[in-house]
């Protein structure tokens, strides 16, 4: 306690020095005084009083020194000392102060906004209670049925793991839909999630406001549960935390249910790169996806299972305990009638199928892939950015130490050591550094603000910040002090390294740096030369890919003046022919708008990675088992592919003659028609899908289309069957397409207006033309393209800056030679070039440095390109040319300046 | 002079706050004559010495320090005990006495023997 409370005194001691000092003298005089004073009165006279008093009390001046040190923390003192004098220099050198801060604000500040974003998309654990205990849990193998989304379970499935498994204290599902919300007259479409009973139990995240689901109150009873619970965020946004809204009625899908709670601020879900705003028991799926009911259906998997292990299980363990009850329940599925006629070896892989886990304490997302490559991608490529940043900030300080050597040299002359210089440099560097890093951190929240604007994900946006928190500041303090070693620990040996007798006697030779000084500086250009070379190799990819995906011809014609949108009216509660009846007349109203010249609809919306596949049977095609018989699919209505654009080849369009309750025409691409046709003609031919046991082709091919893309430009042209929207009976969500004749502005709001007519509550969402739809399916490859070129583009300037630098530095180190050699001939042009081949063979050292390295990189790229191979040999040319230019412009200055020396001045120099 | 001996850090602590125990407050000239007196003139007390001390126990809160006037009109420092220093002298003169104790047992000459 009195160790504490005399630290603190301690360390305030290091403040208000002056004051105290004069106390202390104060009090010493004093206590002198009555010294002398009582040796008078001993009869002593006053110069021997004097005397005695002075020797038997000590030493004045050292106990002054005794007191200070238990005034104050000597060691504080002395580096509080170093930090005064290092702000001190570097107030006195404002420029270099002001470009060292920017060179590290730029490369920490980039570094910190990177890391942000994959600090929060990859590696943050959910807050949520033990997030480590969280295991995603699903199986391989077929399932002989449906599948949506990526590893998916069937609901029977679920329940018996939940029932019958020990390894878990609670598994629990979710699955993720869009929901219709209305409150009031206002309608809109969220984001929803259909979850267990026990998703909020088995989380540990409990209710902000009135109570979260648990599995007595909301898993019971088949679409007995119209609960909601909000999500914080939406609670906020929607309902202005209004704690009144306990207990309200909405409208969700058009079903009346009642909000009962608020989830904690702070928690989104089980993906971080979707928020749903609000939970709906699963129960009420059939009411929440209309037209799909699936609770009881084994051969669909749709759900995702997530699990919480017990105290004592592993995931290998719980693994273990989980595969027997997976086969038996398999057993137990094929005596189902569904699966009777389905081959032997394809039931052998069936009943063959696992269980497959995976740690989920950061959750899981689909998206996260793709992002995660691209992420640690740019990651990287920031790192060597802010490499090369230090790289610069290091040839700043030698070049400075050069300028310092009489100071260090007197310094090291009147006794101070090597190690005290060495650590009086370093402290200038973390000055640089935390002042940078500091500025840095500020740059880094603009910068993410900017980067937002690259994801494609509306709901991404909700769950991630750009407001730093403390692991990113711990992040961005790690950086600062990192590079301050990195930049200052060489420059600092450097620069102690003074020859002493030389330098004191004025050497001017060695003011300008010594050799070594010039060595280092070189090899740290050659570096930075490489080190751009690998980003510019590395964005020249990146940026190809982009353009390569830009260009691939979706099939669309003018897209530019396609406008897509979309309704979901199946969630307003209509019935099946109302349904039909309703996306006719939107089609038929938006037709006669002016500037509209076709419009037409689809189940399924294109370039929006959406896909529905099934297999097909073919007359007259037998297939043998394992044969790939994958078709997508797609329900159109007619008009749409003059709409679109694009051209049939043969037969005719999908018309009135097209009605009823089951498909019998259908249209088949180019693709389709030649993988199973060859080059017999398609039309009249039958073709049928394998939904059922014993398909039958009945349905007949009428049309056949050019190919056009489906999901996205990265997976292509797919084989493809189209069938008439007005024969289907799952006429759910549904994407229009209308052809405009001219600027697409005014007729935005004529589209929603004609939709409203119809429909006054009814949303209209995704509205854009075809053209922004493809971009925003490119926005992973967009960021990492304008990124990394940013970034090279960066790198290649700071790589300028210091090979201008160094080579500056050469011209006046060999002033003297080259007056020399213009005075004994020497042309212009050859001393120009004299300076300049030394530039260019820097240039040429770095770039042979940087080859090897892109080619050993490179492999770790191919996943992320398109069209153009890691190893391309162009773009390594072309990146070699623009830092060659850059070398040029950079080498020229000083060249130019050397060859205009004048010889007589020259020879006088020094 | 020379047979005298310098006070070692850490007893003259004990020696301040034990002075300051039987003479009330008192300044640092004070508490020096003091601690010499006692000692028999056998010690001699350091500015180097006394004042940080003194810090140090002001620091550690057993002592408390004011501004005030001597005997002879000078103004000077005034240190007096604080309620922790007393407590803290109770236990260091405690502790003292079971070391002088211990050590004593060993260098007195063995009665049982």
């Amino acid at each position: 306690m009195s160790a504490i409370r005399a630290f603190l005194c301690r360390l305030s001691g290091l403040f208000d020095n002056q004051r105290k000092d004069h106390e202390l003298k104060e009090e010493i005089e004093s206590h002198l005084q009555m010294h002398i004073e009582d040796n008078v009165r001993s009869g002593m006279t006053p110069e021997q009083a004097r005397r005695d008093a002075l020797i038997r009390s000590g030493g004045l001046e050292l106990a002054k020194e005794a007191y200070r040190d238990r005034r104050s923390l000597p060691v504080l003192e002395t580096m509080m000392r170093d930090l005064r004098h290092a702000l001190r220099t570097l107030r006195r050198s404002p420029i270099f102060t002001v470009v060292a801060v920017l060179l590290l604000a730029l490369g920490i500040g980039a570094n910190t906004a990177i890391f942000t974003l994959l600090d929060q998309v990859l590696l943050r654990l959910l807050p949520v209670k033990n997030p480590e205990q969280l295991v995603m849990i699903w199986t391989t193998g077929p399932n002989l049925g449906g599948n949506i989304g990526s590893r998916a379970s069937s609901y029977p499935m679920y329940q018996d793991f939940q029932q019958r498994t020990q390894a878990f204290s609670h598994i629990f599902c979710r699955f993720y839909t869009p929901l219709s919300v209305s409150s009031g007259n206002e309608s809109e479409r969220v984001a929803g999630e259909l979850v267990s009973g026990n998703y909020f139990q088995a989380l540990g995240v409990g209710p902000a406001v009135g109570r979260v689901f648990s599995p007595e109150e909301d898993d019971r009873m088949y679409k007995g549960h119209p609960a909601v619970v909000l999500s914080h965020q939406y609670w906020v946004s929607r309902f202005g935390a209004d704690p009144g809204v306990i207990g309200k009625k909405i409208l969700v899908n058009s079903y009346p249910m009642v909000i009962v709670g608020v989830s904690a601020a702070g928690f989104s879900g089980m993906d971080p790169a979707r928020s749903p705003q609000i939970r709906v028991p699963i129960q009420m799926k059939p009411l929440m996806t209309p037209g799909s009911d699936q609770l009881g259906s084994r051969r669909n998997q749709w759900i995702q299972i997530f699990g919480r292990l017990k105290p004592g299980y592993t995931m290998a363990s719980a693994q273990a305990s989980l595969q027997p009850l997976l086969s038996e329940i398999l057993r137990a599925e094929v005596t189902e009638s569904s699966v009777q006629y389905v081959p032997k070896s394809v039931l052998d892989r069936f009943l063959a199928r696992k269980v497959r886990m995976e740690p989920a304490a950061n959750g899981y997302s689909d998206l996260r892939q793709s992002y995660s490559t691209a992420l640690v991608v740019l990651m990287s490529m920031v790192g060597l950015v802010l490499l090369i940043a230090c790289l610069n900030v290091a040839s700043l300080l030698i070049a400075r130490a050069a300028a310092r050597q009489k100071e260090i040299a007197v310094r090291l002359a009147i006794g101070a050591s090597r190690g005290q210089l060495i650590r009086q440099l370093l402290i200038e560097s973390a000055v640089l550094s935390v002042i940078g890093g500091a500025t840095g951190l500020f740059l880094s929240v603009a910068m993410i603000h900017g980067l937002f604007g690259f994801l494609p994900t509306k709901g991404m946006l909700l769950t991630l910040r750009a407001e730093p928190d403390w692991r990113i500041l711990a992040f961005n303090l790690g950086l600062v002090f990192l590079t301050a070693l990195l930049f200052g620990l060489a420059p600092a040996w450097q620069t102690v390294r003074v020859d002493l007798s030389s330098t004191l006697k004025g050497a001017e030779g060695a003011l300008a740096g010594g050799t070594g000084s010039a060595r280092l500086r070189k090899s740290l250009v050659t570096a930075q030369v490489a080190f751009s070379f690998l980003l510019l190799v590395g964005a020249g990819l990146f940026v190809k890919t982009l353009a390569n995906l830009k260009q691939t011809n979706p099939g669309f014609r003018d897209i530019d003046n396609l406008i897509t949108f979309q309704v979901d009216p199946a969630r307003s509660g209509y019935s099946l022919q109302r349904l039909k009846d309703f996306y006719k007349q939107v089609q038929e109203n938006i037709r006669s708008l002016p500037g509209v010249k076709s419009a037409g609809y689809a189940w399924i919306p294109v370039l929006s990675g959406r896909e529905a596949d099934w297999d097909v049977v073919v007359e007259g095609h037998p297939f043998k088992d394992g044969d790939d018989r994958q078709a997508f699919v797609n329900c159109l209505s007619s008009g749409y592919w003059q709409t679109m654009g694009l051209a049939l080849l043969d037969g005719r369009d999908f018309d009135g003659r097209d009605e009823g309750s089951r498909f019998h025409v259908a249209i088949v691409n180019r693709a389709f028609a030649e993988r199973f046709f060859g080059d017999k003609n398609p039309i009249a031919r039958r073709i049928g899908f394998d939904l059922g046991p014993g398909a039958i082709p009945d349905i007949e091919i009428v049309g056949v289309v050019e190919n056009s893309l489906n999901e996205g430009v990265r997976e292509g042209v797919r084989r493809q069957v189209f069938l008439p929207f007005a024969q289907s009976n799952f006429p759910y969500a549904s994407a229009f397409y209308v052809r405009t004749s001219a600027g697409s502005g005014p007729v935005y709001t004529a589209l929603r207006r004609k939709v409203q007519e119809l429909d006054p509550a009814l949303p209209v969402y995704e509205m854009k033309t075809l053209e922004n739809q493809l971009d925003e399916t490119l926005g992973t490859e967009r960021l990492t393209a304008t990124l990394s070129a940013a970034f090279g583009a960066l790198a290649t300037l700071l790589a300028a800056v210091g090979l201008y630098g160094v080579m500056a530095l050469v011209v006046v180190r060999r002033t003297r030679e080259i007056g020399l050699r213009m005075a004994l001939g020497a042309r212009q042009g050859a001393v120009l070039w004299m300076v300049l081949k030394e530039a260019l063979g820097l240039l040429g050292l770095g770039v042979a440095l940087g080859i090897p390295c892109a080619y050993l990189l490179s492999r770790y790229m191919s996943p992320q390109l398109f069209g153009v191979a890691p190893t391309d040999v162009w773009t390594a040319a072309v990146a070699a040319v623009i830092l060659a230019a850059a070398t040029a412009g950079a080498g020229v200055l000083p060249a130019r300046r050397a060859s205009t020396v004048d010889p007589i001045q020259a020879l006088r120099h020094e | 002079m020379t047979d005298k001996m310098d006070v070692w850090q850490g007893t003259l602590a004990l020696m301040v706050l034990k002075t300051l125990e039987t003479m009330g407050p008192l300044h640092g000239y004070g508490i020096a004559r003091r601690i010499e007196q006692t000692s028999g003139n056998q010690l001699t007390v350091l500015y180097g010495t006394l004042y940080p001390t003194l810090l140090k126990l002001e620091q550690e809160g057993y002592v408390s320090a004011k501004w005030g006037i001597s005997d002879n009109n000078r103004r000077a420092k005034y240190y007096s005990l604080t309620r922790a220093g007393k407590k803290q002298l109770e236990s260091e003169a405690r502790r003292w006495e079971q070391k002088t104790a211990i050590i004593g047992r060993f260098l007195s000459p063995s009665e049982e023997a």
